[in-house]
């Protein structure tokens, strides 16, 4: 299969199955919203070493939001329940409390898990509780004022680890190829590319020759190491970005794939992009399979 | 189906307890065999027509109903013109709306409980009488007229919104919870203190909720976002708080 001149590999994308939440941060301005929401996003790129994965899905308009200020949305997935809830806790207490002006809503419905229910304490006592509807928030004195933010959020299952690598002649042709899937995949609702910039140069394969390394480097996609391992590469490409996608629904992730193939692909062999293909474990590990050709049709 | 409206026929020579009449307690039952105070059924004094017991409308009333709402549990039950005494007592959800005055012990407690109005929303278009909201739990009170005297006495949570004036000694003994005044209370109780004007943000998320419980409900709400927040009562703490809008 190719897709304006680029081959399209038969094969899969694997993904698993997490728990996700979104949350949603207001502040003052569109500016202090960011603040808080890329430092609650910060180190998430990565169940593995992180906790959690984290990333923006958007841009929140005032009337989007509960308190009709400017906002953002913000997802995270864990590998648990458990895990969520501590990084819930842990990154609203130190990146959006902390942040000025700032407030914090749920975003999705669903299991309760905590979200202001616990920063309250930091109140010292002055903490109030107000219901409003049938939601509890809780006004925390702060030095600029208080923050507001709502008891509880909703926890849903997601998908975690659809994926697709991009091959191309060349590390900056990898790369514009990957910015422009980026940019047609932000505009999916529902998902996050939680790596630097929503691209991974450093994908992984299960297991190490060092015993302590549960994973290691993706040897077979590898350029330099072309003719010292069994290569996926061909002779022309010389750098390969992977895209790693995190949705609150199968279907999220899907449409997200699609978009941001299409867009990688709309550059062609003309400007360096060869190959798409994605990464799995033999269809073994993960219950969701995302087949490129199937994506794409 | 149409709401269950209950109309008084004449006006009672003596005070109607109508704790009976809510959503929750007429479900299920026949609505003109309720048991009212004084050995009187409901059909006796009510001409009852519909058959909607969570949303009940109480016609042609005066200060003799009282205790309307008492209880009441979900649902609303809406009051067209003046009640008595007691409406909402003890309340835990639903909604009681009055489109009129109504008397003493609005959204209070029962004697002798340490809780008044535990959920649920009560709002008063008119005027309200002594101790609205006294010992409050949980909720909202809103009224749209006057308070009379100890408005929000000893409440332990909730909020309480006057657009009215507010009589004597508001908020005394407020343990915490909100009590929300377009105008500031003369005098002001000396176990109040002055924190300054802010802008809080919960009070646009309650501006919203009320838009979409009915625009009526909204124009309770005073136009400003901005108010002056008096910490209070200090004889119980200082963590509830007196809001003037300004």
């Amino acid at each position: 299969m190719k897709l304006n001149g680029v081959a399209i590999d038969d094969t899969f994308a694997e993904a698993f199955g997490m728990r996700a939440t979104r949350i949603l941060i207001t502040a003052l301005n569109l500016k202090w919203a960011y603040h808080a929401a890329h430092s609650l996003t910060g180190f998430a790129t990565s169940v593995i070493g992180c906790g959690c994965e984290a990333g923006i899905e958007r841009e929140l308009l005032p009337d989007e939001t509960p308190d009709n200020r400017p906002g953002i949305a913000v997802l995270l997935f864990a590998v648990s329940s458990k895990e969520l809830a501590k990084q819930i806790e842990r990154r609203v207490g130190q990146c959006v409390l902390t942040s000025p002006s700032s407030a914090v809503y749920a975003g999705l419905e669903g299991e309760q898990v905590s979200l202001a229910k616990n920063l309250r304490f930091f109140g010292d006592g002055f903490q109030m509780s107000k219901v409003i509807g049938s939601q509890r928030y809780w006004r925390v004195p702060v030095m600029d004022g208080e923050f507001l933010g709502e008891e509880t959020t909703g926890m849903i299952k997601a998908v975690g680890g659809g994926n697709f690598l991009v091959l191309a002649r060349g590390q900056s042709e990898a790369l514009e190829a990957c910015e422009a899937a980026i940019a047609a995949m932000s505009k999916v609702r529902g998902v996050i590319m939680p790596f630097p910039g929503g691209i991974v140069r450093s994908g992984s394969k299960i297991g190490s020759k060092y015993k302590a390394l549960s994973a290691s480097t993706n040897s077979a996609f590898c350029p330099t190491l072309r003719g010292a391992v069994k290569s996926e590469l061909t002779p022309e490409t010389g750098a390969v970005l992977e895209i790693v996608i995190d949705g609150l629904s199968e279907s999220d992730v899907r449409n997200a794939m699609r978009a941001g193939i299409r867009a990688a692909c709309s550059l062609g062999p003309t400007g360096g992009v060869q190959r798409i293909s994605a990464g799995n474990y033999g269809g073994k590990l993960g219950p969701f399979h995302f087949r490129l050709h199937d994506i794409l049709q | 189906m149409t709401p269950l409206i209950l109309t008084l026929r004449a006006t009672a020579p003596f005070d109607i307890d109508l704790s009976a009449v809510t959503p929750d307690r007429l479900t299920g039952v026949k609505v003109a065999d309720v048991a009212l105070t004084g050995g009187r059924q409901l059909g006796e004094l009510f001409d009852i027509t519909g058959e909607d017991s969570q949303n009940i409308i109480i016609r042609n009333p005066d200060e003799r109903l009282t205790h309307i709402g008492a209880g009441m549990r979900e649902g609303v039950l809406t009051v067209e013109g003046n009640c008595g005494a007691y409406a909402g007592l003890a309340m835990r959800g639903g909604m009681l709306i009055v489109k009129g005055n109504a008397g003493d012990f609005a959204g209070a407690a029962i004697a002798g409980s340490r809780q008044g109005m535990r959920g649920g929303t009560i709002a008063i278009y008119g005027n309200v009488g002594d101790r609205a909201g006294e010992r409050m739990r949980r909720g909202l009170v809103l009224i749209g007229g006057d308070a009379g005297a100890y408005c929000g006495a000893n409440m332990l949570a909730g909020t309480i919104l006057v657009a009215g004036k507010v009589g004597l000694m508001p908020g005394f003994l407020l343990k915490r919870g909100s009590l929300l005044l377009s105008r500031a209370p003369n005098p002001l109780p000396a176990t109040f203190q002055d924190s300054g004007e802010h802008s809080l943000l919960f009070l646009t998320l309650l501006e919203k909720r009320l838009q979409r419980e009915g625009p009526t409900l909204a124009h309770f709400l005073p136009v400003a976002r901005t108010v002056r927040r008096y910490c209070g009562d200090m004889a119980c703490g200082g963590t509830g708080e007196m809001l003037v809008f300004i």
